[in-house]
Order: structure tokens, then C-alpha cells, then sequence
């Protein structure tokens, strides 16, 4: 929802006339003690981008593992230390922080605030990632090698680990405090320092998806965090939380582990949509269809993933009266999603639609998230989920929910916010080339993979039976394809920031936020010293 | 004390008992 900033007051367009300076330092020393959201922002995406690689490096160990039956090139232990670090370092490493890259930039912006409410604080939370990165990586090299554990660290497994464990857990708690502390200056920042007049019902719904997944992170990292803690204390200081040979329980990890596993699948969704609610509208030339109802259904969303762990252990054994109440307050997320999907569809319905990257992106998003959303619902059953439990159709329903619901939407907002960042307008014939081979070979990798698991094909398995083998080199191909694909981004990315056009003031007609209405392209290093007045 | 510091200062102290709270749960009060 726009506001209208009062013109004849004090406030109007302040952007572009105080000093331009990027602070005492230069070089690597200004990155390092940087306190500038933007700079902090960018900081951000880089370790996003250099993770998302990494972790992708590992996904085509995996998948070149699977291209066909027996063990070909790695062993069945580093397999599944590939499959743990995949997942750990897409979700914390990549994905988490490419979106607290886009709040950094676009919050203060987008509300009118001259910075986030603490901004060493702010420099802090981004540093501490490169050393959880490190220690997580540093894993592979201790004797025993990284966790194999897969990444949800499950019990008694982890009780057996060798160090990497430790580092492990000590990564965990980096990472966790990183975004507690980001989740805590989010918060503030849009509670106290929004511009007057920009209630927070005027607010772009992206700072309120952030807002509302801020208050999930304070709320659940710190579960994560006193999980595997007490893992830690169980492998050394003689604690039996979680190993039942001292009369521990390793199901309470589960249940622990989900309590605080299930909503971060909305940590990663809620900003994912926010982003996707900003794109739909600018190339819709429509203001957002429902806009109050999107605000509460994203705090319906958030309220239930706290009710609905449970789900991902159907076949521990529990009661059948505790696999009915997950299963059907599982299943009522999908009135507040539906909700959601219906206001972006209604956002299209007869408005001026063009077709530019970000708008591709948001498309694909739009129609891949419902499909992983669908399967969800499906894997909510009680009855059905005992039978894929564990198999491919579960690594086929998360990732059309991270990959084509985050990163479609990371790439969303990439490509509609670069000319604001950069003043540079990215290669769209590029653009659209990297956004339908993305599409179709994502779809080669993980659609296919619905059907191997109705197969009755178990996940994190290095070698497999015969008739399985046509789908794996299907995804297999896809995966290298999709691989290449990215190298196109890379290479679009880079050329623009070397030597791209000059991009207008106004890219894209449709966008209403005060970042592209009141600000100049490209944005200042300092915006909003003076906050602007909004009646 | 500034109202951003109050704020940052009573999230603090969720994520803390959450942290806290979970792990004495289990340790104090047994499964």
C-alpha cells in the first residue's frame, strides 16, 4: 500500500542532498566496519550468493551420485555428509541471509527511517556468519568428517558423531545468534522509526511479512539453539536428554527440533511472499488486491506453524488423537496461504500486465510454491504420509517450496531492486533466458522426484534398485542444467554491475513504495536523514 | 533509556527464556 509523502513540508525527497561519503574507512576496511544498512545489505546477498554456490556444488555431488545404480564416486558416509551440509548451508547459509539482505536494504527505505534502529549491531549480526561458515566448512577436515546426520541434527545419530559435530553446533549457535540479533533490530526499527504518518497499515506488505517473521525468529532460533545444546552437553558433560540408554528420549529432539523446524519453513516463506507482494502489483500496474487481509493472513500463517510440528513425525507413534490434531491444524494453513494466492491472482486479474524478469520470476513462483504447497497438504494426511515418510516425494515437496518458492522469489527480488541499488538495468533478453531454463530444469530435477517417491524411493540413500534409475538421470540432467543456468545469472549480474545501461529514474512504472517514488536511482548512500512527512 | 533500547531489551529477554526455558525444562522438571 502507497503513501502520499506531504510535498510541502520538511519531508520531501531528501535523498540525494547531504553528503554521499561511505564512511572513514575504504577498501576492505569499509566493508568490514560498515554500519550502513545498504552496505550491510549487499554484504548480505555476497555470502548468500557465495553459499548458494557452495551448497550447489554439493546438491551435484549428490546428484551425480544418483545418475545412475551402485556407488560411483563418493561413499555412502560422505554422501550423507553431502546431503547435511546441503541442506544446513542453503537454509541458514544462502537463503536466511539473502532475504535479511533485502530487509537491510529495503526496510529502512521503504518506511522512511535513516538506517535499522541499531546499526553496529547490525554489522555484528553479518559478521558473525562468516565465521559460522567457516566452522561448518572446517568440519569436513576433522577427523570423522562433517555430521552425516542430515540436517535436521537428529538424535541419537548425533550423540555418535565425531568432532564435527562440535563444530557443528557451535556453527548452530553462530548462526542462531545472528539472526536473533537481526531479527531484534528489524523489529525495532519498524515499531520506532518509521517515518510519521506511515502507519503500519500503510506499510509495503514486505516489511510486514518481515516484521512478522522477525518475531518467529526471536521466538524459535532460540528452541534450535537450546536443542543442540543439550545435544552438546549429551556428547560431553554426561547429560541423557536424548539418549535412552540413560533414560533419555531421542523422539524429544524430534519433537524439539520441529517445534522449532516448522516455523522457520515460514522464516523462509514470509519474506519469500513479501517480496513476490511487491513484484506482482509493479507489473500489474494495480495496488495490491487485499491488502489487510494479506497482513493477517500472514500472521495467521505464523500463528499456526507454531501448532502444527508434529506432522513431520507421523510415524514415530503417537496417539492417533495427536496425528488427528497436527493433521487438521496442518491442513488449515492452507486457508490463510490460500488467501494469499488468491490476492495475488486477483493483483493480475485485469491489470496492465508486462512480463519483464522480476514479474517472470513471481509468475513461476506463484504457480511452483501452490504446487509444493499442494503436496504439502498432501504429505499432511496422516494415512499418506506414512507411506512417503522419508521417500522422494518429500525432498520433491520442500524443494518446490525453498527453491521455487525462495529462490524464484531471492531472484524476483534481485532483478526488480538491482536498478535501484546499482542505477544499472541488467540484460533482460539474459534475464528471461536465465528464468525459463531455470524453470524447466528445475522442474527436470524435482518433478520427477514425486514420482520416484511414490516409487517407494527412500531419501539420503547413496545407491539405489535398478528401476529407479530412468527418473535419477532425468534429475540428474536437470540438475547440471539448472547448474549452467545459474552460471547465466552470474554472468548477467556481473556485466551489469561492470558496464550495464544507465537505468531510468523509474524502471518499472507500476512500483508505488516510497524507495522508488522519493528516491533518486540510483539510491543515495544515505536516504531519509531527514524522515519525509506521509499524511 | 531509549524507547529502540527498551524494545531491543524485552525482545533480549524472550529469545533468553525461550533459550533458558527450554533446556531447564527438560533438565529440572524431567520428561
Amino acid at each position: 500500500m502507497s503513501a502520499v509523502v506531504d510535498t510541502h513540508g520538511h519531508g520531501h525527497d531528501h535523498g540525494h542532498e547531504h553528503h554521499d561519503h561511505h564512511g572513514g574507512y575504504s577498501g576492505v576496511m569499509r566493508w568490514i566496519t560498515t554500519t550502513n544498512h545498504k552496505d550491510i545489505g549487499t554484504l548480505y546477498l555476497w555470502f548468500a550468493g557465495i553459499m548458494f554456490f557452495a551448497g550447489g556444488m554439493m546438491a551435484l555431488v549428490i546428484r551425480a551420485e544418483l545418475f545412475e545404480p551402485g556407488l560411483q564416486l563418493v561413499n555412502p558416509d560422505f554422501f550423507n555428509q553431502m546431503t547435511t551440509m546441503h541442506g544446513l548451508i542453503m537454509i541458514f547459509g544462502a537463503i536466511m541471509p539473502a532475504f535479511v539482505g533485502f530487509a537491510n536494504w529495503q526496510i529502512p527505505m521503504m518506511i522512511g527511517a535513516p538506517d535499522m534502529a541499531f546499526a553496529r549491531l547490525n554489522n555484528w549480526s553479518f559478521w558473525l556468519l562468516p565465521f559460522a561458515a567457516t566452522l561448518l566448512m572446517l568440519s569436513f577436515f576433522t577427523p570423522g568428517g562433517a555430521p552425516g546426520t542430515g540436517w535436521t541434527l537428529y538424535a541419537p545419530l548425533t550423540v555418535q558423531q565425531g568432532i564435527g559435530m562440535d563444530f557443528t553446533i557451535f556453527a548452530v549457535h553462530i548462526l542462531g545468534m545472528s539472526s536473533i540479533l537481526g531479527s531484534i533490530n528489524i523489529i525495532t526499527t519498524i515499531l520506532n522509526m518509521r517515518a510519521p504518518g506511515m502507519t503500519l497499515m500503510k506499510m509495503p506488505m514486505f516489511c510486514w511479512t518481515w516484521l512478522i517473521t522477525a518475531y518467529l525468529l526471536v521466538a524459535v532460533m532460540p528452541v534450535l539453539a537450546g536443542a543442540v545444546t543439550m545435544t552438546l552437553t549429551d556428547r560431553h558433560f554426561g547429560t541423557t536428554f536424548f539418549n535412552a540408554a540413560g533414560g533419555g528420549d531421542p523422539v524429544l529432539y524430534q519433537h524439539i527440533f520441529w517445534f522449532f523446524g516448522h516455523p522457520e519453513v515460514y522464516v523462509i516463506a514470509l519474506p519469500a511472499f513479501g517480496v513476490i507482494s511487491q513484484v506482482i502489483p509493479a507489473f500489474s500496474r494495480k495496488p495490491l488486491f487485499g491488502y489487510a487481509s494479506m497482513v493477517y493472513a500472514t500472521a495467521a500463517i505464523a500463528i499456526l506453524s507454531f501448532i502444527v510440528w508434529a506432522h513431520h513425525m507421523y510415524t514415530v507413534g503417537m496417539p492417533v488423537t495427536g496425528q488427528l490434531f497436527f493433521m487438521y491444524a496442518t491442513t488449515l494453513i492452507a486457508v490463510p496461504t490460500g488467501v494469499k494466492v488468491f490476492n495475488w491472482v486477483s493483483t493480475m486479474w485485469k491489470g496492465s500486465l508486462s512480463f519483464e524478469t522480476p514479474m517472470l520470476f513471481a509468475i513461476g513462483f506463484l504457480f511452483l510454491f501452490t504446487l509444493g504447497g499442494f503436496t504439502g497438504l498432501v504429505l499432511s494426511l496422516v494415512p499418506i504420509d506414512i507411506q512417503l515418510q522419508d521417500t522422494y516425494y518429500v525432498v520433491a515437496h520442500f524443494h518446490y517450496v525453498m527453491v521455487a518458492g525462495a529462490m524464484f522469489s531471492a531472484f524476483a527480488g534481485i532483478y526488480f531492486w538491482l536498478p535501484k541499488w546499482t542505477g544499472k538495468m541488467y540484460n533482460e533478453t539474459l534475464g528471461q533466458w536465465h528464468f525459463w531454463l531455470t524453470l524447466i530444469f528445475f522442474n527436470m530435477i524435482f518433478f520427477v522426484q514425486h514420482f520416484l517417491g511414490m516409487a517407494g524411493m527412500p531419501r539420503r540413500i547413496p545407491d539405489y534398485p535398478l528401476m529407479f534409475e530412468t527418473w535419477n538421470k532425468i534429475s540428474s540432467i536437470g540438475a547440471f542444467g539448472f547448474a549452467v543456468s545459474q552460471l547465466l545469472f552470474l554472468y548477467n549480474l556481473f556485466t551489469t554491475l561492470k558496464s550495464g545501461a544507465q537505468a531510468p529514474q523509474m524502471p518499472w512504472e507500476g512500483a508505488d513504495s516510497l524507495d522508488w517514488t522519493h528516491l533518486p536511482t540510483p539510491v543515495p548512500y544515505h536516504t531519509w536523514e531527514t524522515p519525509p512527512v506521509l499524511k | 533509556m531509549s524507547r529502540n533500547a527498551r524494545t531491543a531489551l524485552v525482545l533480549a529477554t524472550v529469545a533468553l527464556a525461550f533459550f533458558l526455558g527450554i533446556i531447564a525444562k527438560f533438565w529440572l522438571m524431567g520428561r
